[in-house]
């Protein structure tokens, strides 16, 4: 990377991050990286999940008090320390999730001057007329039109996308970071994205790019840049062959993590999908597996992997689409019928859909079958839902091995383990697991793994996860899903994580 | 070590908070009043308390699933002004009365469910339009006339003199006493309903799989749904439980002043959910529970029995139930907060 450079064009600017790092207890979220902005260039920044693009988008957007590293304006040492700094500085981010940016309420025009209404600037009385003028005025300024009496509610995405940029550029913003700006965009709206990029360019805005879809960050990006695992593990000042940045992004896999694979025969096929469909996000999902076998289905976030597992157990409402379960067609509306059929569900957000944090393990692991565990009148024994609690818990290998303590209080990989705990002793039929391991150490990782294979003996196990390593490592077959469909499928002996990342990320298709 | 004995008095005061509030109540008023410490002045008590804790205990289902219901004190109203019409105005015999009222009540938390369920209007703004209707219903029901025996029939054109009258089998319900003997003047009936309800709740909800669906639903409904758990049908289950609680408690309460009072049943609203909140609190477990609403509603009782008999003026009582309220508010999310 080259150092500041003299600057021919008058609003030419370079933002440097030097040596950044950022730890946690236990983690290295970034380590050593250094990233460079310059005016009119896009610079993409890509990684695998939990590589530490979103931790450096932090760092430059003034969210953490400490960090170490320097970042540098113009060769100048800036303080980026608080959200203010980095605003002062002309930094500013567009979202993921661009809605937690703006006043669904309001109208476009009010939204644009929200921070003025914050801070007083607009005066204590706002008048409605004199703003609408104001933002048409400078809308045209800016020569970015947008209906300024729109109520943020009834915008498209990409529309509130211009908004939140066209704020942006009223307040002279010349860093622009753009987190996974496409991930929620139709075809036709990325499209009108990346020629709003290319005018931001033309307005000598310096923007870092994040993406995991290389189709397109090979359509925008003047550089690129890849993390793996919070350092930086290849800069190329254009952009490369795809293959090149696919094969940097990938970890080695960790064999060592993972079972050794029995030889198994496959038993009937249990589970079988049909033409799911879902809204824009699931197009069309078909698969099947057998009782004895680990189905692992990849893909980037946002691919409709959550989607389909969420419509096969009911927790979704499919627009169309059948699943049969060991030949016989379903009729599945709630969880709770899955449930009866031996469907099982454990979902990616544990703490939000899994478990209820403030109850002990017991009630959490006993609660899908506690009629079971009832007397007459429903009056629940207690010794033996303790037992049955006891059982699973014991099965999954709880540490600590109480069940008595209120979930909230175990740690991400036990937690993951009170909930698929609590399908053990059901004799799942089909075991659909959403991200099994995210937020789970490595040890628990391994044991997880381990229950896994152990479930699949006896039944069908569905695995979504966007780890490539993961799904490479625990599945007999692997599907890779993008924008709502199946791109590709392999077996597991001819697998290769750098096909499957290209399938994923849109290189291949 | 400072902060360590400050916390600890900040866990007692919230353990025992509210015993240790209503023994101090009781010593106070024994030490000011004669007659305080008997038992036939606890029953007297209880007697007092017994429509609110029904009613509260209601109310306590709908916060244990997450929600509130605040149509429990119209409901109740509702069923004073019903259940004597029924008899004074119509003639019905007292049991139908008894269980078209509850028929209502059951009608009422369906409506209740269908709003916040189907319509997904959030609970309190729902059980508020549901207030102001079944107020207005009840006040349409007699024209806004009280219902006595010899009352003029609102409905007769030549303006005729209703002929029916509150029975006594149904007066049994508010105002009789079992299990006499001796010195001893017996157990007063609405007691007895009062500690029935409680014993059915408190073992519904602590000792059954429903009860720990309830619970389940309100601690997480995400994850209650998909533990398989019929998410929906327990919320209704609690609204429809609250008002026919609510019902029950008019009930014994028309029975009770043996006519029908409008608006009867508003006071019941404030002092239920203050008692239900309050019960949050009891013995520090942290979740709405029935003794605990039930030693709330005593509470709630008593602290207004003894600012009577203390000759405190009835337009500083508000005031100090409002203090009240705001304190077992105040107390019940502090503990909310604390614990997530």
């Amino acid at each position: 990377m080259g150092a500041g450079q003299t600057c021919p064009r008058f609003n030419m600017a370079v933002l440097q991050g030097k040596s950044l790092r950022k730890t946690f207890p236990g983690v290295v979220a970034l380590d050593d990286v250094d990233i460079q902005l310059s005016s009119g260039r896009v610079h993409a920044l890509v990684g695998a999940n939990g590589a530490g693009k979103s931790t450096l988008v932090k760092i430059l957007t003034g969210y953490y008090e400490h960090y170490e590293g320097q970042v540098f304006i113009d060769g100048r040492p800036v303080s980026l320390r608080s959200p203010m700094n980095a605003f002062s500085n002309g930094i500013e981010v567009v979202h993921q999730e661009v809605d937690i940016e703006l006043v669904p309420s309001l109208t476009v025009a009010e939204n644009l001057y929200l921070e003025a209404f914050a801070t007083g600037h607009s005066g204590t009385v706002v008048r409605s007329r004199q703003l609408r003028k104001k933002a048409s005025e400078d809308l045209a300024r800016i020569g970015f039109p947008l209906p300024v009496d729109a109520k943020v509610d009834e915008l498209p995405l990409h529309e509130k996308q211009r908004l939140v940029i066209a704020r942006a550029l009223l307040r002279n913003v010349k860093f622009l970071i753009l987190d996974e700006p496409t991930a929620s965009l139709s075809l036709l709206e990325a499209d009108k994205l990346f020629d709003l990029v290319e005018d931001l360019k033309n307005r000598d805005v310096g923007i870092l790019y994040i993406s995991q879809r290389l189709d397109e960050v090979a359509r925008v990006a003047d550089e690129v840049t890849v993390l793996r695992n919070g350092k930086v593990v290849a800069h190329f000042d254009f952009v490369p062959q795809l293959e090149e940045i696919v094969e940097a992004m990938l970890d080695s896999p960790q064999e060592e993590l993972f079972p050794k694979k029995e030889k198994r025969d496959f038993g009937d096929v249990v589970l079988k999908v049909e033409g799911l469909k879902w809204r824009n996000r699931v197009k069309g999902v078909d698969f099947s597996v057998r009782r004895g076998e680990i189905l692992a289905i990849t893909g980037l976030t946002g691919a409709g992997k959550t989607e389909t597992l969420k419509l096969i157990f009911g927790a979704l409402k499919p627009d169309s689409g059948e699943v049969f379960l060991e030949g016989r067609k379903l009729k599945i509306r709630e969880p709770f019928d899955a449930i009866k059929m031996g469907i099982y569900l454990t979902p990616e957000e544990r703490r939000k859909e899994g478990l209820i944090l403030d109850k002990p393990a017991r009630e959490n692991i006993s609660l899908p079958f506690l009629k079971k565990l009832s007397r007459s009148l429903g009056v629940i024994s207690k010794t033996q839902e303790v037992q049955y609690a006891k059982r699973s818990a014991e099965k999954v290998r709880l540490t600590p091995m109480d069940v008595e303590r209120q979930a909230q209080y175990f740690s991400g990989g036990n937690q993951q383990k009170i909930v698929v705990g609590r399908w053990l002793s059901g004799n799942p039929k089909v075991l659909l697991m959403d991200e099994p391991t995210q937020g789970v150490d490595i040890g628990a990782k391994r044991e997880i793994y381990q229950l896994i294979t152990e479930i699949a003996r006896n039944s069908a196990v569905v695995i979504a996860t966007s780890e490539i390593n993961e799904a490479v490592g625990i599945g007999d077959r692997i599907l890779v899903m993008r924008d709502g469909k199946v791109v590709y499928e392999v077996d597991r002996s001819e697998a290769n994580t750098q096909e499957l990342l290209s399938y994923a990320a849109g290189v291949k298709s | 070590m400072k902060t360590g004995v400050r916390e600890q008095m900040a866990n007692f005061l919230l353990k025992y908070g509210v015993i240790t509030a209503l023994l101090i109540l009781v010593v106070l008023f024994s030490l000011t009043t004669e007659a305080f410490f008997t038992v036939d002045n606890l029953f007297d008590i209880l007697r007092a308390v017994s429509i609110l804790t029904i009613v509260a205990i209601g109310v306590t289902f709908s916060v244990v699933v997450n929600g509130i219901d605040v149509s429990v004190g119209a409901v109740t109203g509702l069923a004073v002004i019903l259940s004597t019409a029924l008899m004074v105005i119509w003639q019905f015999p007292w049991y139908w009365a008894v269980v078209i009222c509850l028929l209502a009540g059951a009608v009422i938390g369906l409506l209740n469910s269908f709003l916040i369920l189907k319509l997904r209007i959030p609970d309190l703004l729902a059980t508020l339009g549901t207030l102001y209707l079944v107020q207005g219903l009840q006040m349409w029901i007699t024209k806004g006339d009280a219902v006595y025996k010899g009352m003029t029939n609102p409905w007769s054109p030549t303006r005729e003199i209703a002929k029916g009258f509150v029975p006594k089998s149904f007066l049994m319900l508010g105002q009789g006493y079992v299990l006499r003997f001796g010195n001893f003047r017996g157990v007063p009936v609405p007691v007895l309903v009062m500690l029935i309800v409680a014993l059915v709740a408190w073992f519904l909800l602590e000792y059954t799989r429903f009860g720990r669906a309830f619970y389940a639903v309100g601690g997480n409904a995400e994850a209650a749904r998909l533990a398989g758990i019929p998410v929906k049908r327990y919320r209704t289950m609690a609204y429809v439980i609250s008002a026919l609680l609510a019902t029950l408690g008019g009930l014994v309460l028309a029975s009770r002043i043996g006519s029908g009072a409008v608006k009867a049943g508003d006071p019941y609203l404030l002092d239920a959910v203050a008692s239900t909140y309050f019960g949050f609190a009891v013995l520090g477990v942290r979740r709405p529970n029935v003794w605990g609403t039930v030693l709330g509603a005593i509470f709630v009782g008593v602290m207004l029995n003894g600012l009577t008999m203390l000759n405190v003026p009835w337009y500083i009582q508000d005031v100090v139930k409002g203090l009240v309220l705001i304190s077992a508010l105040g107390v019940s999310f502090a503990i909310r907060k604390e614990s997530r």
